[in-house]
C-alpha cells in the first residue's frame, strides 16, 4: 500500500497527457478530414448537447424521454421565426426558445412525470408525435413541410460561422462547457439528491428531497439543452423543415443516451459520434443501412447494458486498476 | 345530410376502433403473459400484411390461404422475438426500459426490412368482399370493415375461452403471475413464455391482414399502430382482451368525432392527449379491477 501516492501521480500524469493528446487530435481533425466528415462532426457536437439532456434524465432520474425532438424543434423554430419574420437579434431568439421550451417542459412535465416505467416512456413518445403534428399543422409559424429558409449564420469576433470548418471550432467548445457544467451539477448537493432519488426514492423522500419537483426541474434542464442545440442547428444549416423534428430524431437522441451509457456524462459524446457517423458509414453499403442500424441498436441494448461509456469505464478499470485505487460506482 | 355525416363518422370510428383494438389485443396478450410491453406489435401487423400481400399478388394464392399464412408468419415472428431479443435481455437482468428499447429496435428492424424489399410506396390488399360496401342510414361501410368487426369480436371470445378453458391458457397466466410456483408444479415457463409471444404475433399477423385493405401498407405504419393499440390496451386495463377492444372503440370514436368537429390534422394530437390523460387519471383502465399494471 506504500506505493499508492506514486501510483496516483502516475495516473494524474497519464490523465493530463491523455487530455492534451485528445485536444490536439480534436484541433487537428478538421484539417485532415474532408468537408463532409467535418459536417458529421458538427452534427455530433449538436447532438451531444441535445443528447446530454436525454442522457442526464435517463441516467440520473431513470426517465426515458422520447420527447427531446419537440424541444429541439422549439429551439430551431424560435430562432428561425424570430430572426426571419420578427427580425429579432439572434441571442434574443435563442433565449426565447429556451424560455418557451422550459415553460412547455414545466407545464407538460408536472403531470406526465408522475408516471413511471412503460407509461412514462410511452407518454413521452406520445408527446413527440403531438409535437411533430403541431409543427406540421401550425404552418403560419413553422412553414409546415416547406420550412423556413434564410436563417442568418452566427458570427463571432468578425467570423461568420458559415462553413462546417468554422462551426466545428464553435460547437465543440459549447458542448464542452455544457458537459463541464453537468459534471459540476453531479458533484453538487443537487447531484447527490438526484442519485439518492434514483437509487432509493423512499429514502430520498424521508431525507427531505422533494422528488416530484426535482424530476420536473431535471426535465426542464433537459428541454433547455434540447432547445439550445435546436437553435444552434437552425443557425448552422440556415434552413429548417418538419423533417428534422420527427420521431426518428427523438429516437436518435434516446439512442445517444443508451449507446453512450446514460450514467456516464462523457459517454454521451461517444453516443453522439456513433449516432451521427454510423448511419453515414453504413449508408455506403446501400439501402440496407437502416436495417443494420436497427440490429446494432438491439445488439447494444442486449450486450452493453451500460452503453459504450460503461464498457469503456470497465475496460479502463481493468487496465488501470492499480493506477486508480478508487472508482466510485455510478459517478462519471 | 348532417345526420348521415355523423353516422359516417361513427361507422369509421367503430372500424378504426376495431383496428386499434386488434393491435391492443396483441399488446394485452403479451403483457398478460410476460409483463412486457411489446413495441413491435404494430410491426407484427405490418409483417402479416406484407406476407399476405406477397402471397396474393406475386404467387396468386387465394385470400383465405394467404390470411392463414400471414397469421402463422406473425406467430413464428413472435416466437423468434422472444428467443432472440427478450430471452437474452432477461438473462442480463433486463429492466422495463431495456425490454422496451430492445423491442423498439426490433420494430425498426422490421420497418427497415420492409423498406429494403418494398421501398417507400404504399400497397393495398384486396379486402373480404372486394370493394363492396353496405348502406347504413345513407352512410356507407365496406363489407371488409364489417368482416373485421365480426372477426375481431370472435377473436376476443376465442381468447376468453383460451384463458379460461384450456390448460395452455391457464399455464400462461400461471407463468406470468408466479413464475417460480409455475415451474414447481411442472410448467415449462420458458416454453410458455415463447408461446405467449407466439400468440401475440398470431394476433398481430391477423390484425395486419385485416387492417391492410383499410390502411395502406407502408413501412412506417408500425409504430403509430403500436401506440394507438397501446392506448386502447391501457384504456382496457392492459391485461384484458375484451378491455383492449373496448378501449380501441372508445379511442376510434373520439378520434373520428374529433375529425368532424375539429379538424382531421389534429386527429393524432387528440388521440395522444387521451392516451396521456388516461395513463395519469385512470392508470388501471376503464374497468379498474386490477392494480396499476404499467409502472
Amino acid at each position: 500500500m506504500s506505493s499508492r501516492p506514486i501510483a496516483v501521480t502516475a495516473s494524474r500524469t497519464l490523465t493530463i497527457a491523455a487530455w492534451i493528446a485528445g485536444i490536439a487530435v480534436w484541433a487537428a481533425l478538421p484539417w485532415l478530414l474532408g468537408r463532409g466528415s467535418v459536417d458529421i462532426l458538427v452534427f455530433a457536437g449538436l447532438y451531444t448537447i441535445a443528447g446530454l439532456g436525454v442522457s442526464f434524465l435517463l441516467g440520473q432520474c431513470g426517465i426515458v424521454s422520447l420527447a427531446q425532438s419537440v424541444f429541439y424543434g422549439i429551439g430551431a423554430y424560435s430562432t428561425a421565426y424570430g430572426t426571419t419574420v420578427l427580425g429579432w437579434p439572434i441571442p434574443a431568439c435563442m433565449l426565447a426558445g429556451i424560455v418557451v421550451s422550459g415553460l412547455v417542459a414545466m407545464l407538460v412535465g408536472t403531470p406526465v412525470l408522475r408516471l413511471s416505467g412503460y407509461f412514462l416512456a410511452l407518454a413521452t413518445l406520445a408527446l413527440a408525435i403531438m409535437g411533430h403534428v403541431l409543427f406540421l399543422e401550425w404552418d403560419w409559424l413553422t412553414g409546415g413541410t416547406l420550412g423556413i429558409g434564410g436563417i442568418p449564420h452566427l458570427s463571432l469576433f468578425g467570423f461568420t460561422l458559415n462553413t462546417p470548418f468554422r462551426f466545428y471550432y464553435f460547437i465543440w467548445p459549447c458542448a464542452a462547457v455544457v458537459l463541464w457544467l453537468h459534471y459540476n451539477l453531479l458533484r453538487s448537493r443537487t447531484g447527490i439528491a438526484l442519485r439518492a432519488m434514483r437509487d432509493a426514492p423512499s429514502a430520498a423522500k424521508v431525507a427531505g428531497i422533494r422528488v416530484e419537483s426535482l424530476r420536473v426541474r431535471t426535465f426542464i434542464l433537459s428541454a433547455v439543452l434540447g432547445s439550445f442545440a435546436g437553435s444552434l442547428f437552425a443557425h448552422y444549416v440556415s434552413f429548417v423543415s418538419i423533417d428534422s423534428f420527427g420521431i426518428d430524431r427523438a429516437i436518435g437522441f434516446l439512442l445517444i443516451a443508451v449507446l453512450g451509457g446514460a450514467r456516464s456524462i462523457s459517454g454521451t459524446v461517444v453516443g453522439a459520434l456513433f449516432v451521427t457517423a454510423a448511419p453515414n458509414l453504413l449508408s455506403r453499403l446501400g439501402e440496407i443501412h437502416p436495417l443494420l442500424f436497427a440490429l446494432l441498436l438491439i445488439v447494444a441494448v442486449i450486450f452493453l447494458p451500460s452503453g459504450f461509456g460503461g464498457a469503456f469505464a470497465d475496460l479502463w478499470r481493468r487496465l488501470g486498476g492499480s493506477l486508480r485505487p478508487t472508482v466510485k460506482d455510478g459517478t462519471p | 345530410m348532417v345526420l348521415s355525416l355523423w353516422i359516417q363518422a361513427i361507422l369509421s370510428g367503430v372500424t378504426n376502433g376495431f383496428v386499434y383494438g386488434l393491435i391492443g389485443l396483441g399488446i394485452a396478450v403479451v403483457f398478460r403473459g410476460a409483463r412486457i410491453i411489446n413495441a413491435m406489435q404494430g410491426d407484427f401487423a405490418l409483417l402479416g400484411g406484407v406476407v399476405a400481400y406477397l402471397l396474393v399478388h406475386n404467387l396468386g394464392w387465394p385470400l383465405p390461404a394467404a390470411f392463414l399464412a400471414a397469421m402463422l408468419s406473425g406467430a413464428v415472428c413472435g416466437m423468434l422475438v422472444e428467443r432472440l431479443l427478450i430471452r437474452p435481455t432477461a438473462r442480463r437482468q433486463g429492466t422495463d426500459d431495456s425490454y422496451l428499447l430492445v423491442t423498439l429496435g426490433g420494430a425498426f428492424a422490421v420497418s427497415a426490412s420492409v423498406l429494403l424489399y418494398f421501398g417507400r410506396d404504399s400497397y393495398v390488399l384486396p379486402g373480404i368482399g372486394g370493394d363492396q360496401s353496405v348502406d347504413v342510414f345513407n352512410a356507407a361501410i365496406r363489407v371488409h370493415a364489417l368482416a373485421l368487426i365480426v372477426i375481431g369480436t370472435l377473436v376476443v371470445i376465442a381468447l376468453r375461452w383460451f384463458y379460461r378453458g384450456t390448460r395452455l391458457g391457464q399455464a400462461m397466466l400461471a407463468a406470468s403471475i408466479d413464475p417460480d410456483g409455475a415451474q414447481t408444479i411442472g410448467i415449462n415457463v420458458p416454453l410458455v413464455r415463447t408461446l405467449t409471444f407466439g400468440l401475440g404475433g398470431l394476433v398481430g399477423g391477423l390484425a395486419g391482414m385485416l387492417v391492410t385493405p383499410l390502411i395502406n401498407l407502408h413501412y412506417e405504419m408500425g409504430l403509430l399502430l403500436t401506440l394507438k393499440g397501446f392506448a386502447a390496451a391501457v384504456l382496457g386495463g392492459l391485461t384484458s382482451p375484451f378491455g383492449a377492444v373496448f378501449g380501441g372503440l372508445v379511442l376510434g370514436l373520439v378520434e373520428s368525432l374529433a375529425i368532424v368537429t375539429v379538424s382531421s390534422g389534429y386527429k393524432d394530437v387528440i388521440a395522444m392527449t387521451i392516451l396521456i390523460l388516461i395513463m395519469i387519471v385512470m392508470p388501471q383502465g376503464l374497468f379498474g379491477r386490477r392494480g396499476r399494471m404499467g409502472g
